[in-house]
């Protein structure tokens, strides 16, 4: 009998934990530990932060799903790891502790054979002064409590708008290094149609601003697309739509503080600027959670498990832009240290970023961390839970699933304006992920065809049916399986 | 860099109308999943 327990209830944690529990016989235990009761599916916050759609209409209960598929749960959150167990627990385990109820504070260990590190990123707004999501007219659409908020803060302006108030909006990146670009996109895009749709579209000056050097990064080093029968530059796509929809756009800027309607930040030519708004939304930095590892003796081993995310089998050397390599990346998201660890999703740390790495003239970095979008973070889960059950049934280690970021496409479906009609999308889809410039030297280093972009209807449409798809797949419903991740 | 490109009044058509849109949404729903499932893989031989 095996035990594998999962950190985590986001999409990653969460896929590995359904395929785990149907592939595995009863007698193997799945347990999932996440402070969080609920199960959001996040790329719809976007919406609720528009108020077209309803935070309970992303979320479910996580408790009784779980019960009813032989799933244990844990609401709590991980502390810290114990790979090797310590003196008076033979096997590794992981210190928890219950985060509700009456239990709220206890700390357990939690035993595992294998161990899946699901937690994602920490949303790290402490790393920008006076970033906090509702203070400071700065909002953020990360979680389904944030987006509540952000609504209200909306709403709030267009009421004044409606009554004659001019307002400054700002969306994009409130960090030097953040990453997500793409949700802040969606976001921009929904604000701007819905500002039009209660007739105030011309109230409102609308301004991008994010760390990327040119529009269209994404933290991806931006793409060249196929766009109907043409090829064409992501920024040269972004520059058309932020102009056809009249956004303005600040490139290059790390913002570093930000105060009641005034975010402060430095750009690539190292000026000190600052931008006033009546409403903002920004995507702070994604950090690892600061969990610390220790041996059996309770010596402390952070650095055999932790980069600020979780270390797996990556290549970390330290290189110059010009020497990376889309073998740098991880293909099993395994621990090097303990095989019996792995990290899917945003928790693993990445060998570098994927856009080229930029310094102001004063020396700061200001460019996108690497994003891992729902799409990869889905399929790396399965990757490892693939690898953990033939591990469990060969009754020897098994590495066959392997997925490369620089062998995987995503897609990237965004919103750009709700409606059954009157709604629009950006689709976007990339193979691969990681550009891999040995194979495609011509494309920079993504396959034309597969990395293809289109605007239309159509893209509302296959968001909002990727939104009830995931959904019923998260759900575990009938043949939810047949779903790709 | 090149001169912006603009988003024509028959490309704007085209994005709006609701048939053109159906079948876009099929042909983009199945070449998205081609993508998706069109399988991943190491990098490392
Ligand atoms: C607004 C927004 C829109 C997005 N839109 C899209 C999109 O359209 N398409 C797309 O592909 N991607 C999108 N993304 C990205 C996508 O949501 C992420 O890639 C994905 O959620 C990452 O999955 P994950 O499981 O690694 O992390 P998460 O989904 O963040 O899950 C982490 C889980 O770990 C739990 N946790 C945290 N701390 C602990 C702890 N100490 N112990 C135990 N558990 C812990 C959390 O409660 C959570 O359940 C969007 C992201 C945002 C913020």
């Amino acid at each position: 009998m095996s035990k594998i327990v999962v950190l985590g209830a986001g999409i990653s944690g969460h896929v590995a934990a359904s395929h785990l529990r149907r592939k595995l016989g009863k007698e193997h235990e799945v347990v999932v530990v996440s402070p969080n009761s609920n199960y959001q599916w996040i790329p719809s916050n976007i919406w609720v932060g528009i108020g077209r759609m309803k935070s309970q209409q992303i979320l479910f209960p996580l408790k009784p799903l779980y019960k009813k598929k032989n799933i244990g749960f844990i609401q709590a959150k991980a502390m810290s790891f114990h790979p090797e167990g310590d003196a008076t627990e033979t096997k590794p385990y992981v210190m928890v502790e219950y985060v509700t109820g009456s239990e709220k504070g206890k700390q357990e260990k939690v035993s595992y054979d294998y161990l899946i590190n699901g937690t994602g990123p920490k949303l790290n707004f402490e790393a920008t002064e006076g970033l906090k999501p509702g203070t400071n007219k700065a909002y953020s659409v990360c979680t389904y409590t944030h987006a509540d908020e952000a609504w209200g803060g909306l709403k709030a302006l267009i009421e004044e708008m409606k009554n004659g108030k001019k307002a400054k909006i700002l969306i994009g990146t409130g960090h030097a290094k953040a990453t997500c670009q793409g949700a802040a996109f969606e976001y921009i895009l929904n604000v701007e149609q819905e500002l039009r749709r209660h007739k105030v579209r011309d109230m409102a000056e609308i301004t991008w601003i994010s760390n990327e050097y040119q529009l269209g990064d994404f933290g991806m080093d931006g793409m060249l697309l196929s766009y109907g029968k043409k090829s064409m530059e992501s920024n040269e796509m972004l520059e058309m739509i932020f102009k056809d929809r009249g956004i303005k756009w600040i490139l290059g800027a790390g913002v570093t503080k930000i105060e009641d309607g005034e975010a402060h930040y430095e750009n690539l030519e190292g000026e000190y600027k600052s931008e006033k708004y009546d409403f903002a939304m920004l995507i702070p930095s994604f950090s690892g959670h600061g969990f610390k590892a220790y041996d059996k003796n309770q010596e402390e081993i952070t650095e055999k498990l932790f980069k600020g995310f979780m270390i797996v089998d990556a290549d970390y050397t330290a290189k110059p832009y010009e020497e990376w390599s889309v073998k740098d990346w991880p293909e099993t998201y395994q621990n090097p240290s303990y095989p019996n660890i792995f990290a899917p999703g945003i928790a693993f740390a990445p060998p570098h970023s994927i856009s080229k790495p930029r310094k102001s003239t004063n020396g700061t970095e200001i460019f996108p961390a690497p994003p891992r979008t729902g799409m990869p973070s889905g399929i790396t889960a399965k990757i490892v839970a693939d690898n953990i059950i033939d591990s469990i049934k060969g009754n020897k280690t098994s590495l066959k699933h392997k997925g490369s970021m620089g062998n995987m496409g995503a897609a990237c479906i965004a919103s750009a304006g709700y409606g059954t009609f009157s709604g629009s999308g950006v689709s976007i889809t990339t193979y691969p992920i990681v550009p891999d410039y040995e194979k495609y030297p011509d494309t920079h280093g993504r396959q034309l065809g597969k990395t293809f972009g289109e605007i239309g209807l159509a893209g509302h449409w296959l968001k909002l049916a990727l939104h009830y798809a995931f959904i019923y797949k998260a759900k575990m419903k009938p043949f939810w399986w047949l779903i790709p991740e | 860099m090149s001169e912006t490109a603009k988003i024509s009044g028959f490309q704007r058509f085209v994005m709006r109308n609701p048939i053109i849109q159906f079948f876009k949404f099929i042909i983009l729903s199945l070449k998205v999943l081609i993508i998706v499932a069109g399988g991943h893989g190491g990098t490392r031989g």
